[in-house]
């Protein structure tokens, strides 16, 4: 068996230079064909220890290490990058950055040919690679023009033309779009399934791995914390929750709810289907051990349909000019009103980030209007605009360059002429709502990411508008944190009547935050309505590749047994379905 | 909208021209922009943008990639012609008289004919110089550039930095607008100030940001190409079978002909 192991780590320390220890005393080993899936809160060590396999460390970030690592053979520090990589392939988050050539077929060409290998090979290697992303056809595209889910294809690609038998995925996923997502994970299946490649990959989407993991390993501040098959890690949902680490929702409803104690962790079934689940929820209901409690759950509030319209496009078209020429938007017409709480999903390339830059004026439409208020903003500045309507970025380093926090927030007021005792006021307001007084003379790009983009939001709010938009507000951030911006967003909006329009994949978000969502699909307009009724339209959904959370899909499965439509979250359906005693008491 | 330096897929007789045919094009285009400049070259530059325009039409670039490097110089062009206009030493004929303060031979009151049109040959000199690389880079797949190169035995690491500054470009490209976007959403509108309000001030809130952002790219650059073999102490494959054809002589002898006419004009 030893001579099938395909990565051996034994007791593994590892510090950066600066004294910034990232593993500590990690112990991992993969056989030839097995799937390791590394999980983790940002910081917990996961693209470290992919640096480490990859030999990235150190021969690109230095550092100390103890202990013994061992990838497809060979130890990193021993080899050059180029002989590593040979055996070792990585894939990292961002596809731009992987992307350089003019055209695919060159892509996959510039790996094997810096290793000299014979033109026929590289042929031989390009063609089984392109097969196996299932992106044959576009050999003379330029990379840059693909989606999102084709780049990432497209550098999974050029990683396999090097022919490793480890390969490395450092969060292939969390930059792309519910399609591109799925595109990726179903070519990773398909690795998988060849057999004989060792795959590690790092990620926070639980529920994208739960099939194809074989081995789990929790990280927290570099340690091991949890390591097993998912049975065994899945089914401590409480120790997950305290890392930092989703447990997938079905595992989580099943456990809560249907209580099937297994004799021990390692044999319970943790890959569950929606019908599944629910039917061992409708006999928990039957059995008298669960009592579903309709009334438990209060109707969601509804924004007032009398509410004066705040934001308004009015037969909006906007066309890019390429080439290829692309339209945008067509003829779209949206209202919204004060004090509405918005979701808008969507495609990449279906129109959300268009929509926000007309309604901000990045973007001045030749057809069709913008309206504030009832009034055209076509005579309104981008600056007018800003003291309006709030836009905060999915990245907040596009925007980031004084030397302190309370600078980069007292920029945008100085732009609007706030007079200089007032503006104190506003940054020391803005700092404190999004938790960063502590941090007010520090530089920006000293603060986490996740710290960074709430510098971005209290910049916005100090502007005072009446409209905030984000956009992706939970990009890049793992599972306790992905509901920071959002959390603000709904302090915004009800504290300050202000109205919020949130551009997002993760339905999650939507279905806890937004009263109402939006769906674009080609630049039109999908679907339109209170988010509830949104998301009971499964089939049209469908067309976006959007799929109703978790917990609306088990309400529906449900229904029959008196469930109600408007449960969004898995906290709805835990109000909904109360576990009873056995003498009849509710729990 | 495209970067500049961005090949561009076509199948054109640009597009099929040898590479090196293509860089005799930009190699001669440099040492005629080097030569000492006179008022009177304007025809023999003139010549040379005209060759450059009827190549940049076979390519089938699009006017718009044009303009858009006309409009990043725009405001050297302004700057070239206003100080030549107001301090070129053989100016004699005035145009404009703002008053008189005198520097040597210049009088710096007054815009003369003779310096306004020097400036305009300065500015055609700039506009040649600046047409022949990035029709290069538009017709050529960097593929081919790096064979090239190769062939030329120019070093790896060489040829290398030079098309990965090449797909820079189009990430810059791409920054920079984003940046842009990012400021106007904070009031500040660099593409309504004037410009000596944006030489002055505006470009701290978008080239520091730039900057931080390259440094961080040019990392993950790093890490992508050197985890696919770069560096490594073998000589690469060329992908790129370049062959010579009858054409490519016929054009070059064109090119080689041309400049030595415009190098005639020039000295005689």
């Amino acid at each position: 068996m030893a001579k099938d192991v395909a990565i051996s780590l034994q007791d593994v320390t590892f510090t950066y230079e600066g004294d910034v220890v990232a593993l500590r005393n990690l112990n991992l080993t993969a056989h030839k064909g097995e799937f390791v899936v590394v999980l983790g809160a940002n910081g917990a060590g996961k693209s470290t220890l992919c640096y480490l396999l990859s030999g990235i460390v150190p021969h690109i970030y230095g550092g100390r290490r103890r202990g013994h690592v061992s990838a497809a053979g060979l130890d990193p520090w021993d080899e050059p990058l180029y002989v590593t990589s040979q055996h070792c392939g990585v894939l990292m988050q961002d596809p731009e950055v992987q992307l350089f050539m003019p055209t695919l077929k060159a892509e996959l060409a510039f790996g094997p040919a810096n290793l000299g290998m014979p033109r026929h090979e590289i042929i031989r290697r390009s063609q089984a690679a392109l097969a196996l992303v299932r992106l044959e056809g576009l050999e003379e595209h330029n990379p840059r023009d693909l989606s999102g889910g084709q780049k990432q294809r497209a550098a999974l690609a050029a990683v396999l033309t090097m022919n490793p038998r480890v390969l490395v995925l450092d969060e292939p996923t969390s930059q792309l779009d519910p399609l591109g997502r799925w595109e990726v994970v179903e070519a990773i299946e398909r690795l998988k399934q060849k057999g004989d490649l060792t795959i590690v990959m790092t990620t926070h989407e639980t529920e994208e791995i739960l099939r194809l993991a074989d081995q789990i390993l929790v990280l927290e501040q570099g340690e091991t914390v949890l390591q097993g098959t998912p049975s065994e890690v899945f089914t401590q949902a409480a120790r997950l929750e305290k890392v930092g680490v989703k447990t997938p929702a079905l595992i989580l409803a099943q456990s809560k709810l249907c209580k099937r104690e297994a004799s021990s962790p390692g044999e319970q079934q943790v890959t569950f289907t929606i019908p599944e689940v629910a039917g061992q929820i409708h006999e928990s209901i039957e059995a008298s051990r669960l009592v579903v409690r309709p009334d438990a759950l209060p109707r969601p509030q509804r924004a007032a349909l009398d509410a004066p319209v705040i934001l308004e496009a009015r037969h909006l078209t906007v066309e890019y000019p390429g080439p290829p020429r692309v339209v945008a938007l067509r003829d779209v017409d949206v209202q919204i009103r004060r004090g509405e709480f918005v979701g808008i999903v969507g495609q990449n390339g279906s129109g959300k980030s268009t929509l926000v830059k007309c309604f901000v004026g990045l973007l001045r439409p030749k057809k069709g209007e913008i309206l504030f208020k009832g009034e055209s903003i076509r005579k309104l500045s981008v600056g007018d605009m800003a003291r309006r309507v709030g836009l905060v970025l999915q990245n907040p380093d596009y925007q980031l360059f004084t030397a302190s926090c309370q600078d980069e927030i007292r920029f945008g007021l100085r732009n609007v002429g706030v007079p200089p005792e007032e503006m104190e006021q506003r940054v020391e307001e803005a700092l404190c709502l999004v938790g960063l007084s502590e941090e007010a003379d520090l530089f920006p790009f000293r603060l986490s990411f996740g710290d960074r983009r709430k510098l971005a939001v209290a910049a916005t709010m100090a502007l005072n508008p009446q409209v905030l938009i984000m956009d992706e507000p939970t990009t890049a951030q793992d599972h306790h944190g992905r509901y920071q911006l959002a959390e603000l967003a709904k302090r915004f909006h009800e504290e300050k009547q202000g109205t919020v329009l949130m551009i997002t994949h993760d339905v999650d978000l939507i279905a806890r935050y937004a009263h109402r969502l939006i769906v674009l699909r080609e630049g039109q307009v999908l679907l339109d309505g209170p988010t509830a009724e949104v998301f009971t339209q499964a089939d049209e959904l469908k067309k976006s590749f959007i799929v109703p959370p978790v917990a609306v899909q088990l309400a529906a499965e449900l229904a029959p047994l008196g469930v109600p439509a408007h449960v969004m979250t898995m906290e709805d359906l835990y109000q909904v379905l109360v576990p009873q005693r056995d003498g009849g008491e509710v729990v | 909208m495209q970067p500049i330096f961005r090949y561009t897929h076509l199948d054109t007789p640009i597009h099929r021209l040898h590479p090196w045919v293509k860089m005799a094009y930009v190699l001669f285009t440099l040492v005629l922009v080097m030569y000492p400049v006179k008022e009177g070259d304007m025809s023999i530059l003139l010549i040379w943008l005209g060759f450059s325009a009827m190549m940049w039409a076979v390519a089938r670039i699009e006017l718009r990639r044009f303009t858009m490097l006309l409009r990043i110089l725009i405001g050297t062009f302004i700057f070239l012609i206003l100080i030549q206009g107001f301090t070129y030493r053989g100016g004699n004929t005035p145009l404009i008289v703002l008053g008189h303060l005198k520097l040597w031979e210049a009088d710096l009151g007054v815009i003369t004919k003779e310096g306004v049109w020097f400036g305009l040959v300065l500015c055609v000199r700039i506009l040649v110089a600046t047409s022949s690389l990035p029709l290069f880079v538009m017709t050529t797949p960097t593929s081919a550039i790096m064979t090239a190169m190769g062939k030329l035995h120019v070093p790896q690491t060489a040829t290398f930095m030079f098309v990965s500054a090449l797909s820079f470009t189009t990430l810059i490209f791409e920054m920079w607008g984003s940046i842009v976007d990012a400021q106007k959403l904070r009031a500040f509108d660099i593409d309504s100030m004037n410009f000596v309000k944006r030489a002055v001030k505006a470009y701290i809130p978008i080239i520091t940001p730039l900057i931080l952002l390259l440094f961080r790219k040019a990392n993950d650059f790093q890490i992508a190409m050197e985890t696919k073999g770069f560096g490594a102490p073998i000589v690469p494959t060329e992908i790129e079978t370049l062959t010579a054809r009858p054409v490519d002589y016929l054009w070059l002898a064109f090119i080689v002909g041309l400049f030595v006419l415009c190098t005639v004009l020039k000295f005689a």
